[in-house]
């Protein structure tokens, strides 16, 4: 397996989570995203997200949330807003080393009957972190570590748990094309995620293994599929066996 | 009648005087991962107004870009769109036409901006030649740190580049 991810060209596109690379200055991203899980019943979230590279250190994200997670009838949840500051590059033409810092606060009215604290449309919150991205000549790996807190839901649901530190691990290998000839080639990547929270002092924690596959349509136009499922599993939460599919179109160098 | 006559003295020798003419480029570029890098960065190229074309090759994430005739080629701008992209050029070749060109202490100007070559002979230059700019912003750290030494600033405006033959 590690011999093969080595042979193929490594992608920093990661699904489940964000590299330390940050996308093209003056670049605006649009997302439409659906998450959902099938047990006990069948429920699903839909996100818009719009994402723009700020300066060539900055971008930013924001992101409404809209599901029927908590009650029968898809209803808006509230939003959220992303930053992503990259402060450390050393890049050559076949390898690179990035870090960046990143902080995220939502703003959500949900009731509280998990123990996870998720910034994705479950809980009002603050989150703030580091992730590293390298690329080694055809592996890219990315690794974060993050800082979660709760505060009252909209709605004046407490939350049950204050405090989580998230961690992530991701890698990804492009599939297709096996020789780049140009932009309208479409690209299969593979990803591999793990996807880690931890709750301290209370016992709650999960790892979750989360492949993913993404299609790249002319260099503009991204289609990503997923599943997350636990490898270790001591949590209360939505985020467990959940799928996602997101469409992202890219819109580079708008305002010159 | 006799300024008409001075303007036209000038204006002839001005024409005759040998000008440093940029044909093209080969821009290398790292940082980038994915045909998305390279699309996003070539758009913000191609903004550029003295920029007519330009070709990659995705495999080694090279730009060749070909400039106008008649327009100032701006390498510092060049560089400001390739790191506005999120990226950092690892390598500026440019092909540039020198047509019996003096140089003055192995510096010519070219639109506001000096150029010295750093290892030059002080020969006149003719002809088309390829050039490597090896100043901060333009090239590996390592090719920067090689030719790190300072040089004779010619002229008080505009930047000075440092270019190897």
């Amino acid at each position: 397996m590690l011999a093969w991810l080595c042979t193929a060209m490594a992608q920093e596109l990661y699904v489940n989570t964000e590299p330390a690379s940050n996308m093209a200055a003056k670049s605006l991203g649009i997302r439409l995203e659906n998450q959902g899980y099938f047990k006990p019943d069948f429920k699903q979230r839909s996100t818009l997200e719009l994402m723009y590279g700020v300066n060539k250190n900055l971008m930013i994200h924001s992101t409404a949330y809209l599901s029927n997670f908590y009650q029968n009838q898809q209803r808006f949840e509230g939003l959220s807003a992303y930053a992503k500051y990259r402060f450390y590059s050393i890049d050559t033409v076949q390898r690179h080393f990035r870090m960046a810092a990143f902080a995220k606060v939502a703003s959500i009215k949900n009731p509280i009957p998990n123990q996870e604290i998720a910034l994705e449309g479950d809980n009002t919150g603050i989150q703030g972190g580091l992730v590293a991205t390298q690329l080694l000549h055809k592996l890219a790996l990315s690794g974060s570590a993050s800082y979660l807190r709760a505060f009252e839901n909209k709605g004046g649901y407490q939350p049950g748990t204050r405090n989580s530190i998230a961690y992530t691990l991701s890698a990804g290998y492009l599939l297709f094309p096996k020789r780049y000839t140009n932009y309208e080639q479409t690209n299969i990547n593979l990803y591999a995620e793990l996807l880690g929270k931890t709750n301290p002092g209370k016992g709650q924690h999960y790892l979750d293994i989360a492949p993913a596959v993404q299609f790249i349509f002319n260099s503009v136009f991204r289609v990503d599929l997923s599943y997350r499922t636990p490898l270790t599993n001591r949590m209360v939460r939505n985020t467990q066996n959940m799928y996602l599919v997101r469409l992202e179109y890219n819109l580079f160098n708008l305002f010159n | 009648m006799k300024t008409i006559k001075i303007l036209i003295a000038i204006l002839a020798s001005s024409i005759s005087v040998a000008q440093a003419q940029f044909i093209k480029a080969d821009l290398q570029v790292s940082g980038l991962t994915c045909s998305m890098c390279s699309k996003a960065t070539e758009k913000s190229l191609r903004s550029l107004p003295f920029i007519s074309d330009i070709k990659p090759d995705l495999n080694r994430n090279l730009f060749t870009i070909t400039f106008k005739a008649n327009s100032p080629v701006s390498l510092e701008q060049m560089s400001k769109k390739v790191q506005g992209a999120g990226f950092s050029i690892n390598q500026l070749t440019a092909t540039v036409n020198f047509d019996k060109l003096k140089l003055n202490n192995n510096t010519f100007s070219y639109a506001g901006d000096t150029y010295h070559l750093v290892n030059g002979n002080n020969k006149e230059l003719d002809g088309t030649m390829p050039v490597t700019v090896v100043n901060k912003g333009f090239a590996a750290p390592a090719v920067v740190r090689k030719y790190a030494a300072p040089v004779v600033t010619a002229s008080a405006s505009g930047k000075t580049y440092k270019l190897v033959l």
